[in-house]
């Protein structure tokens, strides 16, 4: 049986481009702020949190050399890249598991019980895995690896919540002790939470955008990374909080239902009415800049996209007890209104880029899908542009060919229409002059369709 | 005369940067909210005595013991002020904050010559439950002026143990 090719990560590497110097630096700055509020916390604050904080860099270390070999894994042989694979899946779920471990044994479990929290996480991961479902499912036209998805949403929740503890910690050690409690000492929190959270998860993208160019082609693949960065970071902290409530109203007996109302509030209501919008705007503005001509233009953008991340999380802290919620029989509804109106604007803002990012993405992708046919290498034929154009059809083809020559020739198909789908990618960012890849890299690609169509011709006659 | 094509990515471009626009405005808006509560120019100098926090009697409305930095939920609690040493024009009020920012305990406004036989400010144990909410609370003296807390001339800082 011949060894199947694989359809992207075909970029020379002969030189690596200065963005790797870029994405080093942050990386150990992160590194360096982990540590050093790791410290802080424990030997200042001196809470459960900062003891959490620095037993919690051997889980940022884990995902740290899970997020390292899995990308290596990229670039291996099939028989090493599985191997890595495998590698990385590991040290990534044990970080998330000591990460919930640590949060729940030091910080809630002596109140709540590792009974409470293990239900609390186990409720949590089957609503944020939908979430992420449907975040990676709206890129219709190039899903993005799930590697990847999955990468974003472990830092979301292990260290972008790592890096904001420290700092909102000390921001309210400050802000108790100096600031008027009442709304000006709100609108101090508030700006705490959006400025610090949507940095520490904005990190997250901005790393994915400098080390992983092949796999973050516009405005789409950023909201992609952004709302799952942010699905990860609304899971820890709703589990965070359930445990938490749990703990505060165990005693009068009504521990279950404030957990329970956090995690409808958090992960059914604002599963994507909340950080996941958030951080999409982050991933926006990156996915921008990407297609943008000048570092000028680039940077103003990446900002902006930080800039909208922050003003919605602001808003939602800093203005919530303006809808104050009545006790009486409409307080569900109220619950549900208060969301709409408040984060209901980001969201469909956030869906208007991205429905404009698509429409783009679609009109570009069918372009350079026509362009590669009428050059008649073989890689594209033009009898196969309709059906690239639309995902419904290749769905539809692939469907057929499942009838015909079994799962593997659709295994082999639905490889094949990805490569074809990056090569246009690929052909779409050097027309816009985009990449810093040799043009190599395209023909090699191209020569990477052709072998995927002999492997799943071979497999569709029975060869 | 034909017009070259539009990139549509400036189309995007553009957009972010008008919901950046308006996120700007939100941003200021929330300056302009913290510095008409939190006014800058506001420190006087003025201290407020808190001689300590101590485990309360509801009945007899009494402290006893020590000053304490943290209590069982299951006790209650109360700061004790000394009215006297603040100048007699200001207009002061304490407060007891819970730890989900909602006052559970307070006195006043008032100058401290109204405060004068108030000097014992408890913490109430929320309508519903029967005991006080674990977290931190925070117990402050605020100084008025015209209407609005605006000052913090005394705080503390106490723990309720879960």
């Amino acid at each position: 049986m011949s060894a199947l090719i694989p359809a992207r990560r075909t970029n020379p590497r002969a030189r690596r481009p200065a963005r790797y110097a870029i994405a080093i630096a942050i990386a150990v700055a992160l590194s360096l702020v982990l540590v050093a509020s790791s410290i802080l916390n424990y030997v200042y604050l001196d809470t459960v949190a900062g003891r959490t904080s620095l037993y919690g860099l051997l889980a940022v270390a884990l995902i740290a050399l899970g997020t390292f070999v899995g990308v290596r894994a990229a670039a291996r042989d099939p028989a090493r890249r599985r191997r890595d694979f495998i590698r990385a899946a590991v040290l990534l779920g044990l970080a998330a598991l000591l990460w919930l471990l640590l949060i729940d044994v030091f910080v809630f479990t002596g109140a709540a019980g590792p009974g409470v929290a293990a239900i609390c996480a186990l409720a949590c991961l089957p609503t944020t895995a939908f979430g992420l479902w449907v975040v990676r499912r709206i890129d219709r036209n190039e899903k993005e690896p799930w590697r990847l998805v999955l990468v974003a949403a472990a830092w979301g929740a292990v260290v972008a919540t790592s890096l904001v503890i420290w700092a909102e910690s000390l921001w309210q050690e400050i802000a108790i002790r100096t600031l008027v409690p009442g709304p000006g000492f709100d609108v101090s929190t508030a700006f705490s939470a959006g400025i610090l959270e949507e940095l520490a998860k904005g990190s997250a993208v901005v790393l994915l955008f400098l080390v992983m160019r092949n796999e973050f082609d516009d405005v789409v693949d950023g909201i992609v990374y952004g709302a799952a960065v942010g699905l990860g970071f609304n899971f820890m902290e709703s589990v965070a909080y359930m445990t938490n409530l749990y703990a505060i109203f165990a005693p009068d007996g009504i521990g279950g239902y404030a957990a329970g109302f956090q995690w409808y509030a958090r992960q059914v209501l604002g599963l994507f009415f909340g950080h996941a919008t958030y951080t999409a705007f982050v991933g926006a503005g990156i996915g921008i800049a990407r297609q943008l001509p000048t570092k000028r233009k680039k940077l103003i953008a990446i900002a902006a996209g930080f800039l909208v991340a922050i003003a919605a999380h602001f808003a939602w802290d800093a203005w919530l007890n303006l809808f104050p919620i009545e006790k009486n029989n409409f307080a569900i509804l109220e619950i549900h209104l208060r969301t709409l109106i408040m984060t209901g604007p980001f969201t469909a803002a956030v869906v208007a880029l991205l429905l404009l990012g698509l429409h783009i993405e679609s009109q570009a992708l069918a372009d350079q899908f026509r362009k590669e046919a009428a050059l008649g290498s073989g890689s594209i034929t033009s009898d196969e542009v309709p059906i690239l154009m639309s995902p419904w059809r290749r769905f539809q083809q692939r469907l057929r060919v499942l009838g015909r020559g079994g799962l593997r020739a659709y295994i082999r198909l639905a490889r094949l229409q990805t490569a074809q789908v990056d090569l246009a990618m690929e052909r779409w960012h050097r027309e816009r002059q985009e990449v810093d890849t040799p043009l190599e890299a395209e023909q090699e690609l191209r020569r990477q369709v052709i072998a995927l169509r002999q492997q799943f011709v071979s497999s569709v006659s029975g060869g | 005369m034909v017009a070259g094509p539009v990139d549509q990515v400036r189309t995007l471009y553009r957009t972010l940067l008008v919901f950046a626009a308006i996120s700007l405005l939100i941003l200021v808006a929330g300056l302009v909210e913290f510095a008409y509560f939190e006014p800058p120019g506001q420190h006087t100098g003025v201290k407020a005595t808190i001689a300590g926090v101590y485990q309360y009697d509801p009945d007899l409305k009494t402290t006893a013991g020590p000053d304490r930095s943290s209590f069982p939920r299951t006790v209650d609690f109360a700061a004790v002020v000394n009215w006297s040493t603040l100048p007699s024009n200001v207009v002061v009020d304490a407060r007891w904050y819970d730890g989900f920012g909602n006052v559970v305990g307070s006195v006043g406004p008032g100058t401290p010559d109204q405060l004068a036989g108030q000097t014992i400010v408890p913490v109430k144990v929320p309508p519903g439950f029967s005991h006080n909410l674990p977290g931190h609370y925070i117990f402050v003296v605020e100084r008025y002026d015209n209407g609005l807390p605006v000052e913090v001339i005394g705080r503390r800082v106490v723990l309720v143990e879960r």
